[in-house]
């Protein structure tokens, strides 16, 4: 019995040595998430042998798992903040930034909506809670529901950033934990008003021109389109050359990454 | 008090509890039929012919012939379609350049619209991506794709006081008079025939991995993940539960240190399972490093942390309800304490600690908050045993949660959803049902 016991343990040994398979885990930012996902999948169609797995923390995550060495590639919708990266001279870790794609934020509204075009002092106005009716930037008789994303999304802090200039956003603001459902509210609530990345928007939600600009691939690569941000794979110092993980985050360089990144609907950062 | 006011009164409370029990049914009813009705969508379906072409080019399955059989008709029912494009490129060649102009979008719409319900066409290189390379796999996805391809949605804002109204317009509107009039007819008419819907059981729903993120495929890996999951969870917490249990019962003294001990686990009973997951995270992850990212054995601490207290508190319930005759009995024969717990009282207590087990089994398969930040990711591959040591996995309560909450097009997998709550529900109802039997069967047997 002794014995059988043991030959099976040292065949599943055998077993497991023999698939001896590389891992990448990839944690963070929900907006990155489509690419980081269609990456891994394509990317594990082609080497069998590795695993991906991918998680959807949020950016503030994503870093500190980077931080922490328990994932390989942190996904994030902005960049890393100081004290991120002093946490991580601290713990030795150097992170290294991968641009995969451009993002503009597309402000939405429920397709219901008349409101077509807002400006960026009137979307901080209604964020703030100064403007609180739709009447008052054109549109119907109807109280402006505000739902915007959680701090820990790096969305948020580019919104933050780009939009609200150090003013704080309104208590009666509702927090939802990811772009999926930022998506769900305004989709269901025809007073919504919300911001999501690119890959997000399909034909239940409106985007709506911000300074008359609306959100393309060619305004937000000019920059014309006010709210755009690019979008990160941070890893720990700069992957060595051929391995899984380089191949992993120049993975955006190739045809087909581009291909991927612009039918999911964000911004390619190169244009053959 | 008079016998009739009694009599009133007792009829009263069991009509109450009466109430109670049918509510309860009720809400049992109104619960689970959706879950049953729509989860069963995601194994029964009609399935179109995309369905059979992507179960044979991702998952071989099926004869070349067959599926070549199958196919070639449908092809042939969409080579009309295909015509009728061409026809409509040639006739567009020919017109002055300012006529052709206002047709450009219309037809970028229309060709979206029909790669969408028919994949790619042929001839078309493929797509990267695999959601691309084939049309809608469903039936009901077909039908609604198809409402589509025939109709185009506009707002009209045209009172600036109310809400936008959705107007449909047929599409067919925009290529009047051209060749590809009459294409929506004819799609319309020859819909069967183009997408050959038949019906099907998609069994291996349970077993596939999924591709291209849950848009095609089943639901395999999150399956064996969160039955190891709960597995790793019941190894850790069943020993270490079952012996706290018979020292609080059998060795410790009563006295101040053990009702504090005791206030505590009931306390840790009630501690939100969230914390519980930010605490696997600090100690087991960043603290000790269990494993390089977060992994199953992460995960299963975890959970076992969480259930630890329900399965002390059943044991010792359990113990203490064991005949003090028992015990006196083993130890008047001269047996030790410790053989008197292992042979006497133990055996004697198992199907009460086997149902505490089982109830903290059903809550381990079904907590999200511990895994969110210890072991669930929302893509990955199935797991052999070994790796569960290092690497995470996807699991079925995270994975509902991810797809509702964050996946780019959950309109679309909807079935995927739902398929994926009704196997949760249905893994539950098995572990627990394994385990009564179990549990009966001990109970017979040490009844002789």
């Amino acid at each position: 019995m002794k014995k059988a016991i043991l030959s099976i343990a040292l065949m599943a040994a055998v077993a497991v040595t023999a698939v001896a398979e590389e891992t990448i885990v990839i944690d963070g930012s929900t907006t990155v998430g489509p690419i980081a996902k269609a990456f891994a999948e394509y990317f594990m169609a082609e080497n069998p042998d590795v695993n991906i797995t991918v998680s959807e923390s949020g950016s503030g995550n994503g870093a500190k798992s980077l931080v922490n060495a328990v994932c390989d590639v942190a996904a994030m919708s902005r960049p890393m903040k100081d004290n991120e990266f002093l946490a991580a001279a601290e713990k030795g870790i150097q992170p290294v930034a991968h641009v995969v794609a451009l993002d503009g934020l597309p402000i939405l509204v429920h397709p219901k909506n008349p409101v077509a075009n807002l400006t960026i002092d009137q979307i901080r106005k209604i964020y703030t809670g100064e403007i609180t009716n739709w009447k008052e930037v054109g549109g119907p008789d109807m109280e402006i529901v505000v739902i915007t994303r959680d701090t820990n999304s790096g969305t948020y802090e580019t919104f933050e950033k780009l939009i609200m200039s150090k003013q704080r956003i309104s208590d009666k603001a509702e927090y939802v934990g990811s772009n999926g459902a930022i998506r769900q509210r305004v989709q269901s609530t025809p007073a919504a008003i919300g911001y999501a990345g690119l890959g997000f928007v399909d034909k239940t939600v409106k985007a709506i021109t911000v300074n008359g600009v609306y959100p393309s691939a060619a305004t937000v690569r000019t920059g014309e389109y006010a709210i755009a941000r690019p979008l990160f794979m941070y890893t720990n110092g700069y992957p060595k050359l051929g391995s899984a993980v380089y191949q992993f985050v120049t993975l955006y360089l190739t045809e087909d990454g581009q291909e991927m990144v612009e039918e999911i609907g964000f911004i390619p950062v190169t244009s053959y | 008090m008079r016998l009739e006011t009694r009599k009133l009164l007792d009829r009263a409370f069991s009509g109450t509890g009466v109430i109670a029990i049918g509510v309860m049914a009720l809400a049992l009813v109104v619960i689970l039929a959706p879950i049953i009705g729509k989860g069963t969508g995601a194994f029964v379906f009609r399935s179109t012919i995309e369905h059979r072409k992507v179960m044979f080019d991702q998952w071989g399955r099926g004869t070349p012939e067959r599926v070549e059989a199958d196919k070639a008709p449908a092809a042939a029912a969409r080579q009309p379609v295909y015509d009728m494009l061409a026809a409509f490129a040639a006739e567009l060649d020919e017109m002055p350049r300012a006529d052709r102009r206002p047709y450009k979008t219309p037809v970028r719409d229309l060709e979206k619209a029909l790669e969408e319900l028919f994949g790619p066409a042929p001839g078309q290189r493929t797509p990267v991506l695999i959601r691309q390379q084939y049309g809608a796999t469903r039936w009901d996805r077909t039908k609604i794709k198809l409402g589509e391809l025939l109709f185009t949605e506009q707002w009209d804002y045209s009172n600036p006081d109310a809400l936008g109204v959705l107007v449909k317009t047929p599409r067919s509107e925009q290529f009047k008079e051209t060749s590809l009039e009459p294409l929506f007819d004819y799609v319309d008419e020859n819909i069967e025939a183009i997408m050959r819907p038949r019906l099907t059981f998609y069994w291996q729903f349970l077993f596939d991995t999924s591709k291209d993120s849950h848009i095609f495929g089943g639901i395999g890996p999150e399956v064996l993940g969160t039955l190891y999951l709960t597995l790793g969870a019941m190894i850790f917490a069943i020993p270490m539960g079952v012996i706290a249990a018979i020292y609080l019962c059998e060795y410790a003294r009563e006295g101040r240190v053990v009702s504090f001990l005791r206030i505590c686990i009931s306390t840790l009973a009630g501690v939100p399972s969230i914390v519980f997951g930010l605490f696997g995270l600090a100690f087991f992850l960043n603290t000790i490093h269990i494993s390089d990212s977060k992994s199953v054995l992460a995960g299963s601490l975890t959970l076992s942390l969480l259930i630890l207290p329900t399965v002390i508190r059943a044991s010792e319930e359990a113990i203490l309800a064991v005949p003090k005759a028992y015990k006196e009995a083993a130890l008047s024969l001269g047996a030790g304490r410790w053989h008197t717990v292992l042979t006497v009282i133990l055996p004697a207590a198992l199907p009460g600690i086997l149902t505490g087990v089982v109830i903290s089994m059903g809550r381990a398969a079904g907590e999200t908050a511990p895994i969110i930040f210890t072991a669930a990711v929302s893509v990955g591959r199935p797991l052999l045993p070994m790796q569960t040591l290092s690497q995470p996995t996807p699991a079925l309560p995270w994975n509902i949660y991810n797809l509702c909450t964050e996946h780019e097009a959950v309109d679309e997998i909807r079935h995927v959803q739902y398929g994926m709550v009704f196997t949760l529900v249905a893994l539950v109802l098995l572990l627990n049902v394994f385990a009564i039997v179990m549990r009966a069967r001990i109970s017979k047997k040490l009844r002789g």
